[in-house]
This record gives structure tokens, sequence and C-alpha cells, in this order.
């Protein structure tokens, strides 16, 4: 084994510990911090930054523009709820049922509009969203406006119903780690390929062989399926769902970890959504007292702000920043590309390729 | 190798083809000449599923392809560089390379295949983990070209290969079309707006106007023809 190998095992080695001890940090915050107020924040991170993967597996990878997503994730969530108070579910069971149903709704309202290209897709996400809130409104069995809730009861993990934030700040962590594991599989599959392809030129990936409609029918399906997850975990954890859910404002939300932290990375909206949400509940708790709307309009400063000096989103900045370069040579001892390049050929000849 | 007959096809409402038929054989290197908004691309689209023709039949082999998906005909070794080169800008060349391999018969040999791309476009080894977007656009060109030969193509179709490039880098990649023809055996379809470098380097041509196929011939025989000059070449 000659050093070239070494070297690259021991950043490997770096990388996984350093990984290691940021996953530990979220795993111990529970035990150290008591307040049910900052254990809020910490769920909301994880269930908003799942939604923005979601929207970013469209969004970021394939290009297409989705500003409906509350509406997968309400209907998730009313889906689930549903099937818990008129049918007597399983919470656990509920949340396939809600994930298939809200795929195949997808797939069927978008598979006929991405025969065109275009923002007609935005367009349809945009009145689906609405018609799909307007729906719930008019519909008795949907309980109309005044929503439906989940019953109350002791803690069980069957019945995933609990007093404290604690399981749920547990559970949520999971989801976001497990939806990141995903699209990162997505990302590095054939599929992955395909979608970005399509999102750069739909004609080139349709003359190498590549249906664009099909792979953005999977795209959509998959993106639905876990905004409805998200749903599903929203619904118990609030126990009480209204059509509130799915507005507009709702869908923009899911989209600003994605574009404030990257749309063009699978960990963009990680980063986003820990850095904006608790942004926004600080400028809420600490400023809407004052004047109402103020927090708003603070938030909207600091977006127009990221936008406007860093497209690319904070990972594309952090990317190409010094900070990067820093904690690769200095901290995890990255070699240089030439040693990777090297290793790759070394293994390759291995293979006799 | 690859005979259509009749072919009819359009967007919509709007038909385009009226009536084309033309031939390539094996090892040959075939002309398709037009102006602007002659059908050219159309055709290419027609031949190639991305485009279903309303009517006429694309023989290839003995197989009747035209109702198949695109992706079905790739997969029978027809394969495209698309108008305008398309290549995927923001994704590596490597990457750029890989995408030709999309589909399972063409993945398994992707190794090999790509070796002989390599050899005959040396540049593009060079820049393999560059952003495609940052070549140059003869560069561009030959990688559109390479990513074709990836898909190890029976039938090459090269549409308007001369779009917007130097006039020797042309010459370069023709003279790979025209190599790749007449050592290896694959069939070139070349569709082309430049109608005298198209003619120096094809066998046959044929001439589409309007839709419909107005002249065919040995390449020599077109170069020479009173139409062909008066109409296209201005003299």
């Amino acid at each position: 084994m000659n050093n070239n190998v070494k070297a690259v095992r021991a950043y490997r080695r770096n990388l996984s510990i350093a990984l290691g001890l940021i996953l530990l940090v979220f795993v111990l915050i529970p035990v150290f911090v008591k307040s049910p107020y900052v254990l809020n924040v910490f769920v909301l991170i994880f269930y908003m930054s799942t939604l923005s993967m979601a929207w970013n597996l469209l969004g970021g990878m394939t290009g297409q523009n989705s500003l409906g997503h509350a509406a997968y994730m309400g209907l998730g969530a009313y889906a689930s709820c549903l099937l818990i108070t008129k049918a007597g579910a399983n919470p656990w069971l509920s949340a396939i049922f809600a994930m298939v149903v809200v795929g195949l709704v997808a797939g069927v309202i978008f598979y006929p509009c991405f025969i065109l290209r275009g923002p007609y897709f935005t367009l349809v996400s945009i009145a689906f969203g609405e018609a799909m809130r307007q729906f719930i409104i008019n519909s008795s069995f949907f309980g109309r406006a005044s929503g439906v809730g989940l019953p109350f009861g002791k803690d069980s993990w069957l019945d995933f119903r609990f007093a404290s934030k604690v399981p749920y700040y547990y559970v949520g962590l999971v989801m976001l780690l497990g939806i990141y594991l995903l699209m990162k599989k997505i990302e590095r599959s054939r599929m992955g390929y395909a979608l970005r392809t399509i999102r750069e030129d739909e004609d080139a990936a349709a003359a190498i062989g590549i249906n664009p409609t099909r792979y953005k029918v999977m795209a959509v399906v998959v993106s639905a399926m876990v905004a409805a997850l998200v749903g599903f975990f929203y619904a118990s954890y609030i126990r009480y769902i209204d059509p509130e859910l799915m507005t507009q404002a709702k869908s923009t939300e899911s989209v600003l970890p994605a574009v404030v932290g990257g749309a063009a990375y699978v960990e963009g909206p990680l980063v986003g959504g820990l850095i904006m949400i608790p942004l926004s509940e600080f400028l809420r708790a600490r400023f809407s007292a004052m004047l109402p709307g103020i927090n708003m309009l603070m938030y909207a400063v600091v977006l127009i702000t990221v936008i406007r000096f860093r497209p690319t989103g904070i990972l594309g900045w952090y990317m190409r920043s010094k900070v990067k370069e820093f904690i690769d040579v200095k901290l995890l001892k990255k070699p240089p590309v030439e040693v990777f390049e090297a290793v790759e050929l070394e293994k390759n000849r291995g293979k006799g390729a | 190798m690859l005979k259509v007959e009749g072919l009819r096809a359009g967007y919509g409402a709007i038909n385009i083809l009226w009536d084309i038929s033309f031939e390539v054989r094996e090892g040959e290197v075939v002309a398709i000449l037009g102006s602007n908004g002659a059908g050219k691309t159309t055709m290419v689209r027609a031949v190639t599923g991305m485009v279903r023709p309303s009517a006429g039949s694309v023989n290839f082999n003995g197989e009747e392809l035209a109702k198949k998906s695109s992706r079905y005909i790739l997969d029978k070794g027809i394969v495209q560089v698309p108008e305008g080169r398309q290549i995927f800008t923001e994704m590596t060349v490597l990457e750029n390379l890989e995408m030709g391999a999309f589909n399972k018969p063409t993945r398994e040999v992707f190794a090999r295949n790509l070796e002989t791309a390599y050899g005959r476009f040396p540049k593009l080894k060079e820049r393999a983990k560059q952003a495609a977007g940052t070549l140059s656009g003869g560069e561009q060109q030959m990688l559109a070209v390479a990513r074709a030969l990836i898909g190890m193509p029976r039938l090459l179709i090269l549409d308007e290969p001369s779009l917007g490039l130097a006039p020797n880098i042309v010459d370069d990649i023709l003279d790979v079309a025209s190599s790749m023809a007449r050592n290896d055996g694959i069939a070139v379809l070349l569709v082309e707006q430049d109608i005298t470098k198209a003619l120096a380097c094809a066998d046959r041509g044929y001439v589409i106007e309007n839709g419909r196929i107005a002249l065919q011939g040995a390449a020599g025989e077109l170069a020479t023809n009173e139409h062909v000059k008066k109409a296209y070449l201005g003299i």
C-alpha cells in the first residue's frame, strides 16, 4: 500500500469523524437542552428541511420549479389524519398510505403537463395547490375550514403520540437523515444523471435516449411522496391540521431553505434550513411584539440580500471559499486532486481495465 | 441499411415533411442538403423517433422503426449528434461521455468505447474533468460527436455540424465522419446547409425543398448540377 492510498484513507477517516461529531451534537442536544421552545425550533428545522429536500429533487436537480409543495404535504397530512380518525388505522401505516396516495395523485395530475415544457409545470403546481386547498375547504369529509384533529392520550410509540417534544425530535432527525441519504442515492443513480441532463437540455437528453417525460414524472412522484411523509410527521406532531397548511405562503416556505442553502446541492436545503428557520423564529420572538410584521420585513431583507449577492446559495459560495479550503486542507488533511486520481488509476489497473 | 420511404411528419396541425424517400448503405456518407426551413431537422427527428411520423416507413436493416420510441431506435444503432451541439454544459466532459452510454447495450462496453473516442479526439481526454461549457465551440462539437460514438452507432446522423464553427474545425469533424465510414463501416448521414463542404465529403446526396426530395444523385453530379449551383451556391 503506497502513500497515496494512505493519504486518501486518512482523509476519509477524518471526514467520517467530523461528520460523526456533528451528528453526535444533534443526538445529544435534547439531553442538555430542556426548553420545549428550543426543541420545537429544531423539530421545525428537521421537517421543513426535509420538505425542502423534496422540493429540491424537482427544483434543484431536475430544474422544474414547483410552487405547490405545501399541497403534497397537506394532502399527506389529511390522508394520514383521516385514515387514523375515520378508520382507526395505526399512524405508521397511515404514513405509508398517505405517501402512496399522494404519489399517485401527483403522477396522474402532472403526467399530462410534463409533456409541455417551460413554465407550465410551475403554473400548474400553483393551481394544483390552490385547487386542493379550495377542495378541502368545501368538503365536509375533510372537515371543511375547521380542519381535523388527532386524538390526544397517553404517550405511545405505537400511536406516535407524546406529550414531550423529545421523541418528535429524534423521529424528525431520523426522517431528515433518511431522506438525505435517499436524495444522495438518487443523485448518484442513473435517475440522478437523467434528471440533471433534463435540467440542462431536454432535447439533448432525448437525443441520447432519455425519456424526459418519464423521468420528470418519476421525480415529481418521489418528491410528492417525501412531502406527504413530512405531512404525516407534521400532523402527528401538531395533532391538528387545517387548510391553512396548504396556502401559497407555505409552498414558498418550502422553497426557501433550498434556494438559500444552494439548490444545486443535495445538502443545500439542510444548510438553508439550519440557518433560515432559527433566524425566522428569532426575528418573530424578538421583534414581532414591537411592531407587527417587522419580523417578516427583516426576514425579507435577509433573503433578498442572500439571493442578490449569493445567487448560488450559501453552499455555492462555500464551495469556492477560503473557509472550505481551510477546513479541507488544514483540519481534514485532504490530499490534492492528483493523489485521488493516482489512487483511482491504481484501483482500475487492479481490475484489469 | 437505412431505407426511408414516403416519410411524412410535422408538429401538431402543421405538416413539415410531405414525402421523403432516401437510402443510406453501409460504409457510405450521404448528405441531406437544404436551406433553412426545408425540413432537414424535422427529418432527423422523425428518423430518430423524436417526432412521430404520420405516414411512411423508416426501415433499418429490415426492421420497421417508424413508430418506435427514440430509445429503441437508439439501441438499434441510429445515433444522432443533434443540431446546435446540445452538450450538457454544467457537467464535466467525462460525465457528458458517460451520458452517451446511458442505455444498457452500450453501458457494459463503456470503458473500451471511451478509449476509442479519446483516441479520435485526444483533446477531450486532457479536458475530461473540465465542465463542458468551458470548452471552445469546436471542442464542444467534438464532444457531441464523441458522445454519439460512445453510443456505438451503426448509422451516425450529424445535424448541421458546421453551425457556428470555424471552417478548419468543420473540416476536421467531417474528416472524422468520412474516416469512420471508410474504415469502420459506420454509415454517416450528414445533414447540412454548407453544400460545398458536405458534397466534398459525401458519396451521394439528396436535396430537400419544402419537405420533399427535389434532387438526388452522386455527390459529384450534384455539385455540378445547374439548379444546385443557382439556388444554393449562387453561381
